[in-house]
């Protein structure tokens, strides 16, 4: 059941995974995680580990790409950076999303209540 | 996005390999993340056992992460085939029992299947090779509204200057060749030998790329004259059989049809023409008015006789062939404007419409058959299928119980069945590819004396492999379905408790499937025998059939003296000759002439009318005046023919009695007129009524038929019919020796009149062994199915049976327990098999010889003995159900 709700949520969460890097810059899986529960403010929580296969997916087409590379605790860890693919996707879900909510925003607005 | 997908799917197949690198380099990522995790924690000061806790609760599961991960990294469907194939193979290995027996089964139904298949393929469907592996065109016309054509054949054919009109004017082929097939020529020497041949244009072995391994073939010279050139080609088969495989056989000369013809070439070995029958020799055809004198004319533009074969040029299409062809048509049929089409396609051993309906038609009945026989195979399968699955139900309750999915457990067991399948498809496949070639020759070598030669070759390609291939993978799901959907349906908490309890409710489910399978079997099996059982009535009926006039004590001498090479003044001499020959042979009491022998394979049709009435398609005769007194077809009304009538050429008819009651009811049909052979003609006369005869068809009724006189100007085309007392044997030697005499060139066929009826019989006796031989495949199978369902029931219910015997039931009653529900699903099946073999049988009434497709005897007997064969398949295992000692049944597990 979980698996239908993140298939609705899909293009959205992609949304998420790349403005992060966009704004992070290459960072590695663990670091992701805690920046999006910090900006989501805790409301988006999901086990920490579901972020590898939506990353991988991101990978295979070619919107991010990965090398490994030290922490700053000076571990070995995979870091995650967009690529050019990746940004020209970003802007298009950025701007696909911003439409849909402005319109959603118009619906919701108090003059489309009285004209209903 | 496209790009993102095509990426994604690139990459997912790059996953496919190196698998552990990258689970282990995963592994290593996750790891890091993990210690992030625990050094996050323990910078809030929880102690280090507590933060490792709280690390794996964020991460998640390790293993659900790890196996989607994997799932993203590939091909999961792929995966998961390549598992449940292992798994399949697991399955098949652990019961190696059901497995040969499975294997052997559908082996035997794809391989008849698949063998039926390349028949009707190398038949109809697959286009011929010629040359080196090249395929040429085909084209013949379609005639429509209102126009004259002379036909010689087929009206599917061209006239000559048609030909020529198409291989000079086109554009898109670099070749164009015609030819005449079946051309019968008499070889000349110590023993005249029947051969045939081809008519061929002067490029036929360029257009087909065969050219003569031994001489110089044809040259263009050859067909610029009518009759100038006397050369012809032969068949490698015919110079090694016939002319002794002399290497200086070329400039050496033949004699065909008493024509002498110059040898300039030896067909590659294995090229023997086109068509069906093989081809001994190559004539050019403006060789024809030598060779085959007939009624030909070769300048004659309305005359369909010949067919086109087309060697396309390189880069052009068939589209690009019918709109030049239908340029060129409408170019040349001037006299007779748009009522000529063209149809194009690849040469195929049959390419006319009138022929390829006939086999197509054929073919599918056929195939159905067969079909039917693979149906009850599978749902033997699928019945040992289902009794497995209630050995294994415990296994897939765990299964289901440990979150497998309904869908992936019945694509787990459908693909296990496919599985099963393809091993027996391939070896029915691969046994039918080596069998039957072998097969179609023994059958070709045993068709009956009359038969015309012919040969097929067998040959696999890819259409038969992707039937059989096609076929077996139906097959699998056929049998695999209904299994994987019932056993998957499996009640987790049942199955698991316990084996008793809710056992018999699940096994009433599974046995009311195994019954619809069984109900299935039968009817399918009714079907086929109901089929096999009408044919095999319509053969004693054929052997019984009264065609209305007498054959014992008569013998018939043919021949076809112009066609052989003798001039119209020669063969009038020689028949005479020959007449007066055979009067005087000693116990020779009755000589009659008629064009064509009573039930011989020669058929003339024509069209009759009462003037001012509709057209109606006749048959129609020749004879002599004392025809109907030596046939013993009585003149029922009017007179017979007179000498005088033969003599003057006079305008009469004799017509049948079901002539008279078609074209003129409840009228006396004596000195009415009639109008036959195109209009135009005089009217004739209608001097007699004959008593209706089958002398055209045996076993098709009473079509209408006329009589003609014979008339002097054709006489020598009719042959003989001869009355003696002597007995056959002793009379055929005289006729042979007579006419051996007479002529020693003379090529002849004497014969007893019956022969003519056993090749009817003979074609019906070969459609009753083959259909016979599938009912009893099928009646075997379907036995099998019925004694199956019987040994399982009664294995479940030895309990029960135990208990009733305690409780006082005997033998008897315990047998009526069984039989009662095990003939249930047979007599429904069967009721099932009759009404739609009644619904079908019309199509082979051709076969039946007059017994009605829904013949009382068949339909009662044959469906009595299949529920005797089902009692018997009942009894053997019920048998064992009366004999269960109580003490041990009802300890039994």
């Amino acid at each position: 059941m979980t698996e239908r709700k993140a298939e609705v949520l899909q293009g959205t969460l992609d949304l998420i995974w790349l403005k992060t890097l966009e704004t992070m810059g290459p960072m590695h899986g663990y670091g992701i995680a805690r920046r999006i529960e910090q900006v989501s403010q805790e409301l988006l929580s999901l086990n920490q580990g579901t972020l590898y296969p939506a990353l991988l997916r991101l990978e295979q087409r070619k919107w991010i790409s990965s090398s490994w590379g030290a922490s700053e605790n000076n571990r070995k860890a995979k870091f995650y950076s967009l690529t050019r693919a990746g940004k020209k996707q970003l802007a298009a879900e950025a701007k696909n999303w911003e439409q849909i909510a402005a319109m959603i925003g118009r619906f919701l607005a108090p003059g489309a209540e009285r004209a209903r | 996005m496209l790009i993102a997908w095509m990426n994604e799917i690139g990459a997912r197949v790059k996953g496919l390999f190196l698998r552990r690198e990258r689970d282990a380099e995963f592994d290593a990522e996750l790891r890091a993340h993990f210690e992030m995790l625990v050094e996050d924690y323990r910078a809030r000061r929880i102690g280090e056992a507590e933060a490792r806790r709280m690390a794996h609760v964020r991460l998640g599961g390790a293993q659900q992460i790890k196996e989607a991960h994997r799932e993203q990294r590939g091909l999961p469907m792929l995966d998961t085939l390549w598992q449940d194939l292992r798994y399949g193979f697991r399955q098949l290995r652990g019961s190696p029992g059901f497995t040969v027996v499975a294997v052997l089964t559908i082996a035997l139904g794809i391989g008849v299947n698949a063998g039926i298949f390349s028949i009707l393929d190398a038949l109809a469907l697959r286009p011929i090779v010629v040359g080196a592996r090249q395929t040429v065109v085909s084209f013949y016309p379609i005639f429509q509204g209102k126009r004259h054509r002379n036909v010689h054949g087929s009206s599917s054919m061209f006239s000559y200057p048609e030909y020529e009109a198409y291989r000079d004017q086109n554009h898109v082929f670099s070749g164009l060749a015609g030819y005449v097939p079946f051309v019968e020529a008499t070889v000349g020497g110590e023993r005249p030998a029947q051969i045939n041949g081809t008519l061929a244009s002067c490029n036929y072995f360029d257009v087909l790329n065969e050219r003569p391994v031994l001489g110089r073939g044809f040259v263009e010279a050859d067909c610029a004259t009518a009759g100038a050139s006397a050369v012809v080609v032969v068949s490698n088969e015919c110079w090694q059989n016939e002319l002794g495989a002399d290497p200086e056989i070329v400039g050496k000369t033949i004699s065909l049809n008493h024509t002498a013809l110059t040898i300039v070439g030896v067909a590659p070995a294995g090229f023997e023409g086109t068509e069906i029958a093989p081809s001994a020799f190559w004539a050019p055809i403006t060789m024809q008015r030598e060779l085959v004198p007939d009624l030909i004319n070769i300048n004659d533009a309305d005359l369909s006789w010949m067919s086109v074969l087309g060697s396309l040029r390189p880069g052009v299409s068939l589209e690009q062939v019918r709109a030049e062809l239908a340029v060129i048509t409408a170019r040349t049929q001037v006299k007779y404007p748009g009522t000529m089409k063209v149809s194009v396609q690849k040469a195929m051993l049959f390419n006319r419409p009138e022929e390829r309906g006939i086999i197509l038609t054929v073919g599918a009945v056929v195939l159905c058959a067969v079909g039917l026989v693979l149906l009850i195979a599978c749902a033997n399968i699928a019945n040992l299928l289902l009794a497995r699955a209630a050995a294994r139900r415990r296994e897939i309750a765990v299964r289901l119980a440990m979150g497998a999915s309904r869908g992936r457990l019945i694509r787990q067991l459908l693909t296990g069945s496919i599985l099963l399948a393809l091993i027996g498809g391939t070896l029915g496949t691969l046994i039918s590819f080596v069998s039957f070639d072998g097969l179609v020759r023994i059958v070709i070598a045993h068709l009956p004396p009359g038969a015309p030669p012919f040969a097929l070759h067998l040959a696999p390609d890819a259409r038969v492999l992707a039937y059989s291939l096609l076929l077996t993978v139906l097959t699998g799901i056929a049998f695999g379905l209904a299994p994987a959907l019932q056993s998957s349906r499996e009640d987790v908490n049942t199955a698991l408790k316990d084996e008793g309890g809710d056992a018999a409710r699940r096994s009433a489910r599974t046995g009311k499937l195994r019954n619809v399978l069984v109900s299935g079997q039968v009817a399918v099996c009714m079907i086929l025998l109901l089929a096999a059982g009408l044919l095999l009535r319509g053969l004693y009926k054929a052997q019984t059939i009264d065609p209305g006039f007498e054959m014992k004590g008569l013998d018939s001498v043919t021949f076809r003296l112009v066609r052989q090479g003798y001039t119209e003044a020669q063969a009038a001499a020689l028949h005479q000759q020959m007449r007066e020959r055979l009067a005087a042979l000693p116990g020779v009491d009755g000589v009659a002439e008629a064009r064509n022998i009573p039930l011989g394979d020669e058929h003339w049709q024509t069209e009759a009318q009462v003037p001012g009435g509709a057209n109606r398609q006749v048959s129609y005769n020749r004879v002599s005046p004392d025809f109907f007194a030596m046939m013993g077809i009585p003149i029922v009304r009017g007179r017979d023919f007179t000498d005088g009538d033969v003599q003057s050429s006079a305008r009469v008819v004799i017509v049948t009695e079901a002539v008279a009651r078609e074209f003129w009811p409840g009228e006396d049909p004596l000195g009415k007129s009639l109008m036959s052979f195109g209009e135009g003609n005089p009217l004739l006369e209608v001097v007699g009524v004959a008593k209706d005869a089958q002398v055209d068809h045996l076993g098709e009724g009473h079509p209408n038929f006329l009589y003609f006189p014979t008339d002097l100007k054709g006489e020598s085309q009719d042959d003989f019919i001869v009355r003696s007392t002597l007995g056959d044997a002793a009379t055929l030697d005289e006729i042979q020796s007579a006419m051996h005499a007479l002529d020693p060139q003379l090529s002849f066929v004497a014969a007893r009149v019956e022969d003519n009826v056993s090749n009817f019989r003979a074609f019906s006796r070969i459609v009753v062994a083959a259909s016979g031989t599938l009912a009893g495949l099928a009646l075997l199978l379907a036995a099998i199915g019925v004694y199956g369902l019987v040994s399982y029931a009664v294995s479940r219910r030895i309990r029960e049976i135990g208990i009733r015997m305690a409780l006082g039931a005997d033998g008897r009653d315990v047998m009526k327990l069984i039989f009662g529900q095990a003939l249930r699903p047979v007599v429904i099946g069967a009721l099932i098999g009759v009404v739609c073999c009644a619904g079908v049988s019309r199509i082979f009434s051709s076969l039946l010889f007059g017994v009605s497709p829904l013949d009382p005897i068949a339909f009662v007997l044959v469906p009595a003995f299949l529920i005797c064969v089902a009692g018997l398949a009942c009894y053997v295992p019920a048998r064992r159900a009366m004999r269960v000692d109580p003490m041990v049944a009802l300890r039994y597990e």
